[in-house]
């Protein structure tokens, strides 16, 4: 039976080292250590440009060469006949090598050293096995059966904050994974809109998560930035196997603005394996789900295309929310009592629209923006209900005219209400619809 | 005037090594194949490989065809490897001391893997790396080449 490169896609992980095969042009075998050959498609792998190697130079004059791969569990030793055709700089391939081989760096020792300048990209021409008469390795936990499992605990969800929570929750019973989060993209008014994908520049919001000792939710992350900024940018899921001392992967992911008050994502300090992948439906991008574990490997490459079902799922139920209308009437309220107590200084910033309570950073942006209106609209007139639509239409709340993921946005503030002042608080009263309950005193002010 | 490899590398190409040797193919395609051994003669001007004749075979037909080889050995420890060329080699005899300096070297390497992390290598190397149809090649290095990772390698150490 002929092997494909899909049959051997554990050797392709940078668990051990590859060696590639080449001649000059003066019929000079070379060999050298690889430090990636990753996975592409079918057809294809990618070798980690680092240096002017020989190896580069022989490849650009005759294209032709040799890699031997290595499966980590049986040890059994893979020979690919490949034809390099080009090299990338840039772009999702790019992006995803560059993150991998920071784990790799770290794991083999080598972070000051590995540096990606590009990916040379090969056709695979043919595999062979070294050693035929050694037993494969055991095959890893079926991903389809994890996934089905998965799906089957997420069920059917009827509001956002819901999916949010349940989506991490049962990947704990499908996958075994206990670290994760839902990080939402924050779409940016210049850039959304009926045929425009996506922002150029912007930032997600951890909405949910899952095994940490803080929800982190509000935490902020740059697009582009760190893993989950990266398989938002590119689109793509982004898998590291290793623990890596590149800090642009590590759990200190850079933020938009790093002068500017932020809420600590609620990351592993040392993990070991880490993988983002992007929910989207369609063109439209919603987030990324972020998965990671102390364990090394922890995530296959099976692992990571069912995952990537899953982010569209995931994406798909967040279409189908969104586009539900709002209920006409809220639940009836009950009585309430009259806020009581010591006051709570509430103080507005305009520039960055952050609201601070007695001192304490609470949240910025349009979060930040729609609590600045709703405690107004509270003190002057005593008004607790509010819906979504008149959110929308108003002046005052710097929304884009498409994609505003208004809802997104007020979950956010009700969870970092929740977890940081709860004498505010935000209660869902039907589809589109919240009541504000104050139960001290507000001291409004703004800088 | 012969190349001879200083004392530090005999000793280094006589450790614990990963080593692979490759050569180029009458048709023109480059091959490799995990060797197994390294025995470095007492002169220093010349060193045994030890690869499977077996696992080995296209490597060995593209020598016996007239084609250069290149030995690299890299220490998985520390990264720290070199690779030797050399235009010429030839089989010689596989003596009961070369089949025990493969299989020496085979238990380094295996254990070496599993102070790393790779429980399994130690059994799994000695079923994959097994001494039964060893071939022994002899190397004159032409040239000696520092290939650990980083800018500074392809370095040559040292030239015939």
């Amino acid at each position: 039976m002929k092997l494909t490169l899909e049959a051997i896609r554990a050797c392709l992980d940078g668990g051990l080292p590859s060696v590639v095969a080449t001649c000059a042009p003066d019929g000079t075998p070379n060999v050298a250590y690889a430090s990636q050959v990753h996975y592409v498609d079918g057809e294809h792998v990618a070798l980690s440009f680092q240096f002017f190697s020989k190896t580069r130079e022989n490849v650009l004059a005759y294209p032709y060469a040799q890699v031997q791969v290595i499966e980590p569990a049986s040890f059994r030793h893979f020979r690919l006949r490949v034809r390099y055709l080009r090299t990338e700089t840039a772009g999702p391939l790019f992006e995803y090598m560059k993150a991998q081989l920071a784990g790799i760096a770290t794991h083999s020792g080598m972070d000051k050293v590995f540096v990606l300048r590009g990916a040379d990209i090969y056709r695979v021409l043919d595999i062979e096995c070294a050693d035929p008469h050694v037993p494969a390795a055991a095959p890893p936990p079926d991903a389809l059966i994890a996934l089905r499992r998965t799906l089957d605990h997420l069920g059917a969800c009827d509001d956002l904050a819901q999916l949010a929570d349940r989506a991490l929750a049962a990947l704990s019973y499908g996958f075994g994974i206990r670290h994760a989060l839902l990080a939402l993209l924050d779409t940016q008014p210049d850039n959304a809109g009926p045929g425009k994908t996506g922002p150029a520049d912007g930032a997600l919001y951890t909405l949910a998560s899952l095994g940490y000792p803080t929800s982190g939710v509000g935490a902020e992350v740059a697009l582009g930035e760190g893993l989950i900024g990266v398989a938002a940018r590119e689109r793509m899921p982004v898998r590291i196997n290793h623990r890596t001392g590149d800090y642009t992967y590590q759990a200190a992911l850079r933020v938009a603005d790093a002068a500017a008050a932020r809420i600590p994502l609620p990351v592993l300090a040392d993990a070991h394996s880490q993988i983002a992948v992007p929910l989207v439906h369609g063109a439209r991008l919603f987030g990324v789900l972020y998965a990671e574990s102390e364990q090394d490997a922890f995530f296959g490459h099976a692992d990571e295309d069912a995952l990537v079902v899953y982010g569209r799922h995931v994406g798909a139920l967040m279409a189908r929310l969104a586009a539900l209308p709002d209920d006409e009437t809220a639940v009836p309220a009950p009585a309430v009592r009259a806020p009581r107590g010591t006051p709570l200084a509430v103080r507005y910033f305009a520039h960055d629209h952050s609201v601070f309570v007695d001192n304490d950073y609470l949240i910025k942006g349009v979060a930040g923006s729609i609590l600045w209106t709703l405690l107004n609209e509270h003190a002057a007139n005593g008004r607790r209900d509010f819906c979504n639509r008149e959110l929308r239409r108003d002046p005052r709340l710097p929304l884009p005219d498409f994609g505003d993921n208004l809802e997104t946005r007020l979950i956010l503030l009700q969870r970092r209400l929740a977890e940081r002042c709860p004498q505010i608080a935000l209660e869902k009263t039907g589809r589109g619809r919240f009541r504000l309950d104050v139960t001290r005193p507000l001291a409004l002010s703004t800088n | 005037m012969p190349l001879t490899l200083t004392p530090d590398q005999a000793a280094f190409l006589q450790g614990t090594l990963s080593m692979n040797v490759g050569a180029v193919g009458r048709d023109g395609w480059p091959c490799v194949t995990r060797a197994q051994g390294i025995s470095v003669a007492r002169d220093r001007r010349s060193l045994t490989v030890l690869l499977s004749a077996a696992r080995g075979q296209a490597v060995l037909d593209a020598l016996a065809a007239g084609s250069g080889i290149t030995l690299v050995a890299s220490r998985p420890l520390t990264h720290a490897t070199l690779q030797l060329k050399a235009a010429r080699t030839g089989r010689v005899p596989v003596t009961a001391a070369l089949r025990a300096t493969s299989a020496r070297c085979v238990a380094a390497f295996g254990a070496e893997l599993a102070s790393l992390g790779y429980g399994d290598a130690v059994t799994a190397l000695a079923a994959i790396l097994s001494t039964d149809t060893l071939a022994a090649l002899r190397i004159v290095p032409d040239i000696v080449f520092d290939q650990t990772p980083g800018p500074q390698a392809g370095t040559v150490l040292a030239r015939a």
